[in-house]
Parts: C-alpha cells; sequence; structure tokens
C-alpha cells in the first residue's frame, strides 16, 4: 500500500500548505489593503490624534511582519489577540457563538446526507421518469436560490400568513434546542442549496454506475434490483459524492452567516457580521482563520475518503 | 413498455430539454425585463410618504423611508444584474490568459507558480472572503465586482487550463507547430478556438453562482449604500417592516428567486451537451 501512503503524505503536506496560505492570506487582505483598520475604526470624522492612538493600540506602526510573526506565534497555541473595539480576547467571541452555530451545523449536516442521498437515490431509480423529472427540475432551480430570498419568503408564508412558526429566533438566546420550532426555518433554508446540489450529484453517479457493464452482468446473474443498487451501484457513486460534501461546507458557511442574519440567531456568523460592520479586524482574522483552516481539514478529510472509496479515480492531489 | 437495461435516458433528453427551455425562459424573462427596461420607466423620485404605508397611489405602498416601492423595484434589477455581469467578464478576463498559458507551456515550474496560489483561495469561503475585506474597505459596486471576481478567478482558471490542455495535446497543435506557426496563433486561434464550448457551459453556470454571491453580499450590506436601490439590498432593509408591508419584501425578494432560478434552469437547458452528465461539476457559490 506504498501508493497510497504516498498519496495521504502528499495530501496532508497540502493541507498544511494550504494552512499556512490560509493564515497569511487573511492576515495579507486585512493588514495590506489600501485602507487602514485605524482610519476605518476611527470613524466618520476621522481625528488624527484618534487615528494615532488607535495605531498605536493596535501596533500598526509596527512593520508588518513584526505583527505578522507575533499573531502567527500566538494562533500556534490557541491566543487569537483582542478585539479593538470592547478589549475582550477573540477566543471568548469564538466560545460565545460557537454554541449555535454549531448546532445549526450538525442539524444541516445530519439531515443534510440522508436527504441528498434519497432524493438522488429515487430519481436515479426512476431515471427519465415523473419522479426523476420532478426531483431533477425543483433541485436544479432550487440549487441556485440565495438563501436570504428563500428565506424571507418562507418566514413569509409560514410566520406571517400561516402563523405556525416563529419568524425569527429573537428572544431564545442560545438555547436554541429547547424551542425546536425555531429552528425548523433556519434548518430548512440552510439545507436547501447543499440538499440540491448532492441529491444531482448522487443521482449522476448512480445513473452511471446502473448502466455500467458490471451491473448490467449482475443482474443477468440474477442479483436482485435491490442489491445491485445499494450493495454495488451506490458505493461506486459515492466517491464524488463525498467530496461534493466537503465542498458543501463552503456553502454551508455562507449559509450560516446568512441564515444567522436572517434568523437573529446568535452564532458565529452573527459575531462576524458585527465585527465587520465595527471593523474589528481581530475578531474578523480570528473567525476568518477558524472557517478556512475548518474548510481545509474538511477538504482534505473528504479527498482522503474518496481515495479510499475509489482508489482509481484519481483524486488530485 | 419493457424496461430495458440501456438507459433510456437518449429517448427523453430532447423534450425534457425543450420543457425546462421554455421554463427556464417564462421564470426568468420577468426579473430581465424589469432589470433592463425597469430605469427608463421609474420617472423621477415622488414626494416621500410615512414608511411602510400600503394604498395612496403606491402600487406596493411605501419602504422604510417612505420611498415608492414600485420606483424601487423598476431601478433596483440592473445593479444586481450588471455587477454579476461584470464580475462573470472580470473572472474570465484574468482566468482565460492564466489558464492558457499555464496548459500551453513547457516550463513546468511556471505552470506551478500560475496555477499553486490559486489552490489556496480555493480553500478560503467565499463569502468570507468578501466580508474579510470589507471589514478594512468600504468596497462600492466596482470593488464588489472585482471581489467576486477574484473568488470566481481559481475555479475558471482550472477549467481554461484543464480543456486547454485537453486540446493543447491534439496532434493539429503539433503540426502547427512544426509548420513554424507563431505561439499566439497556435495558443489563441486553434486552442482558444477549440475551448471555446466548454467556456460558455462553464460561464453559464459560473453566472449563476456569481449572481447568488453578488444578491448575498448586497444583503449583507457589502458594496452598496445602505438605501441603494437594490433588489437584495430591499429585502434587507424593509424586512424590519414585513409585519406591517410585507410587498417590500416580498416583490423584491420573489424577483431575485426568479432571477437565480432562472438563469440556472436556462443555461443547464441551453448549454447541455448531449452525452455529458448534468451536474458533473458544481460550481463554487
Amino acid at each position: 500500500m506504498t501508493g497510497l501512503r504516498s498519496f495521504v503524505t502528499r495530501r496532508m503536506l497540502l493541507g498544511v500548505v494550504q494552512t499556512v496560505a490560509v493564515v497569511l492570506l487573511v492576515f495579507a487582505l486585512t493588514e495590506a489593503l489600501p485602507g487602514d483598520a485605524a482610519v476605518a475604526l476611527a470613524g466618520d470624522q476621522p481625528d488624527p490624534a484618534r487615528i494615532a492612538a488607535l495605531r498605536e493600540a493596535m501596533h500598526l506602526d509596527r512593520p508588518a511582519y513584526e505583527r505578522l510573526a507575533e499573531w502567527a506565534a500566538g494562533l500556534l497555541h490557541g491566543d487569537f489577540g483582542a478585539s479593538v473595539t470592547s478589549g475582550r480576547p477573540v477566543s471568548q467571541y469564538l466560545a460565545d457563538g460557537f454554541g449555535p452555530t454549531l448546532l445549526l451545523a450538525a442539524l444541516t449536516v445530519a439531515l443534510l446526507v440522508p436527504a441528498g442521498f434519497g432524493l438522488g437515490v429515487l430519481a436515479a431509480r426512476h431515471e427519465g421518469r415523473l419522479v426523476d423529472r420532478l426531483i431533477s427540475s425543483l433541485t436544479l432551480a432550487v440549487y441556485a436560490v440565495p438563501e436570504f430570498a428563500l428565506g424571507v419568503l418562507l418566514v413569509t408564508v409560514f410566520a406571517l400568513r400561516l402563523d405556525w412558526l416563529p419568524p425569527t429566533a429573537v428572544g431564545y438566546g442560545t438555547d436554541l434546542l429547547g424551542h425546536p420550532a425555531a429552528l425548523l426555518l433556519p434548518v430548512l433554508v440552510l439545507l436547501s442549496r447543499p440538499v440540491c446540489s448532492l441529491a444531482r450529484l448522487v443521482r449522476a453517479g448512480m445513473v452511471d454506475a446502473l448502466a455500467a457493464p458490471y451491473a448490467v452482468h449482475a443482474r443477468r446473474y440474477g442479483v436482485g434490483g435491490a442489491r445491485v443498487r445499494y450493495a454495488h451501484a451506490l458505493p461506486n457513486a459515492l466517491a464524488p459524492a463525498v467530496q461534493q460534501l466537503a465542498r458543501t461546507i463552503d456553502w454551508l458557511l455562507c449559509g450560516v452567516i446568512v441564515v444567522e442574519a436572517l434568523f437573529v440567531i446568535p452564532g458565529l456568523g452573527t459575531v462576524l457580521l458585527n465585527a465587520v460592520a465595527e471593523r474589528d479586524v481581530p475578531v474578523v482574522q480570528g473567525l476568518a482563520v477558524v472557517f478556512g483552516v475548518l474548510t481545509v481539514v474538511l477538504n482534505l478529510g473528504a479527498d482522503l475518503v474518496a481515495h479510499r472509496l475509489a482508489p482509481r479515480a484519481g483524486v488530485a492531489a | 413498455m419493457t424496461r430495458t437495461l440501456v438507459s433510456p435516458v437518449c429517448r427523453v433528453v430532447r423534450p425534457r430539454r425543450a420543457g425546462r427551455y421554455a421554463l427556464g425562459l417564462a421564470v426568468i424573462s420577468a426579473p430581465l425585463v424589469l432589470a433592463v427596461l425597469g430605469p427608463v420607466f421609474a420617472g423621477g423620485p415622488g414626494a416621500r410618504a410615512a414608511s411602510f404605508t400600503l394604498g395612496d397611489g403606491h402600487w406596493f405602498g411605501t419602504d422604510f423611508v417612505g420611498r415608492d416601492v414600485w420606483r424601487q423595484i423598476l431601478l433596483g434589477g440592473r445593479p444586481v444584474v450588471l455587477t454579476a455581469l461584470a464580475a462573470t467578464a472580470l473572472a474570465y478576463l484574468v482566468a482565460l490568459p492564466l489558464g492558457l498559458i499555464a496548459a500551453l507551456t513547457h516550463r513546468r515550474w511556471l505552470e506551478e507558480t500560475l496555477m499553486r496560489p490559486l489552490d489556496v483561495v480555493l480553500a478560503v469561503p467565499s463569502l468570507l472572503l468578501i466580508l474579510l475585506v470589507a471589514s478594512v474597505l468600504t468596497p462600492g459596486a466596482a470593488g464588489l465586482a472585482l471581489l467576486v471576481a477574484l473568488v470566481n478567478v481559481p475555479d475558471a482558471a482550472r477549467i481554461v487550463r484543464a480543456a486547454a490542455a485537453e486540446a493543447a495535446a491534439r496532434p493539429a497543435v503539433e503540426a502547427l507547430r512544426m509548420q513554424g506557426e507563431t505561439w499566439w496563433r497556435t495558443a489563441v486561434g486553434y486552442v482558444g478556438r477549440s475551448i471555446l464550448r466548454t467556456l460558455a457551459a462553464d460561464a453559464g453556470i459560473r453566472l449563476t453562482g456569481v449572481l447568488y454571491l453578488v444578491a448575498t453580499a448586497a444583503f449583507l450590506g457589502v458594496g452598496v449604500a445602505p438605501d441603494a436601490a437594490d433588489w437584495a439590498v430591499m429585502v434587507d432593509r424593509n424586512r424590519t417592516g414585513l409585519f406591517v408591508q410585507p410587498w417590500a419584501v416580498v416583490v423584491p425578494a420573489l424577483l431575485i428567486v426568479a432571477l437565480t432560478m432562472g438563469s440556472n434552469l436556462l443555461f443547464d437547458a441551453a448549454l447541455h451537451k448531449p452525452g455529458r452528465r448534468r451536474g458533473e461539476r458544481e460550481p463554487r457559490p
């Protein structure tokens, strides 16, 4: 298994490089851009004295490489620095927003996998017939729709017209699990795009696998339809879907930010948006590093799993 | 009808395509017409009324600062569509030379230096990158287009490179080279032309993704004035009055849904190449 080991090593190495690069990119984008964090923070009437004070407080008067070195060294042992607006450590911001976001993400992924695979397999099973056409058209149509537009329409229908569900999660704080009704719409909106993309991918993979010679051959031997579908075709349709699942993380992250803003959920997305609005650069940097590294790690994991499932497919490393 | 083992896809494809074409056109026509012709019919700004009222000569009532919602709707489509088109064009402006050079060069280090850095941008979630920049700068519409383009460059460059590498490996390129044709003629004249179809398909998918990103960024307040006439901004700003005056939110939201849904249906129908699987490659949002 030297081939596998060398693949894993190469892929891990790429992951490490990507992680370092993400940290550099986050720093470069927020620090090296023409805009100055201190000027931005000083507001509409920039007072030179206040700017100078802010600059000193943020250590902007020191060379960039020194600040980068210090920041990166801090990151290594979990020190993300402190907020410029409140002075609280960034890690505390992260800890505050972590719960609701994790809950949303976990619920969404837990529902995403069965829903996506179920729809995909169902469509592939009835390929070319009404069920398939309905699922294919619906997933194609919904998957391009921005979450905020879909969410606002769902709120209008289900909270305003029918009065079945609460319109936002205002007043529930971080105790969302105690109010499942408030979670229903956010999770539904968050699911909309990833489910569509996953279902389409599983369908395409299943259709291919079911038409492949080995599936035809298995049927000729009299192997039952269900067994051909689930024991032979599905595993082969799985590899591209697993990678898509990781890519969905990107969508989920975008979605979480929007959904939290839309339903007023106090998670990491809200923390990020507030920090962006207040131009609290250290908090934005910290969140960006966490999100970026998470994406890198999940993609790494997915590539390794996909490689294990279909070693021939040659996952790019 | 006996169920054959060969996939029946070839038989169904044609009517299905036509149907989806018609559906896509029908869905996208309203927002597209509004975006293109709306500003012509918008007229001047009327007197401001009380915010979130209904009736009184306003078709869809008034918005959060008392402007006529119908006029805002007429004006609000163009920025979304224009920014998305500009961002897609910009992304290709960078990705096309990058991908072509990477595919056609015989120097491996050049290919690596061109393509490897892009993997990094791919690793950062797209909306995060935009918000990151927005925390330091206040990008205008042009800035937003640039940012969205930047987010799309890596993926587009990869597609260009893959397609061009395939075309560059053909015997025809070898023949052109042996005839002593210039690099320009080989790269643009032959390889560039033979990847056009792949690029058209990718551009369609990309435009849908870009529309999503532009609208979402505008909803989060990036690249737009807080009172801009923009469908996404309208949805965001008028949300406070959702219970009093839902039209100011519902109509622009419906238009955005129709725009993105229609463009995806339309591009899928128009760019489907027989024999190529749909949903094979999913774009970044």
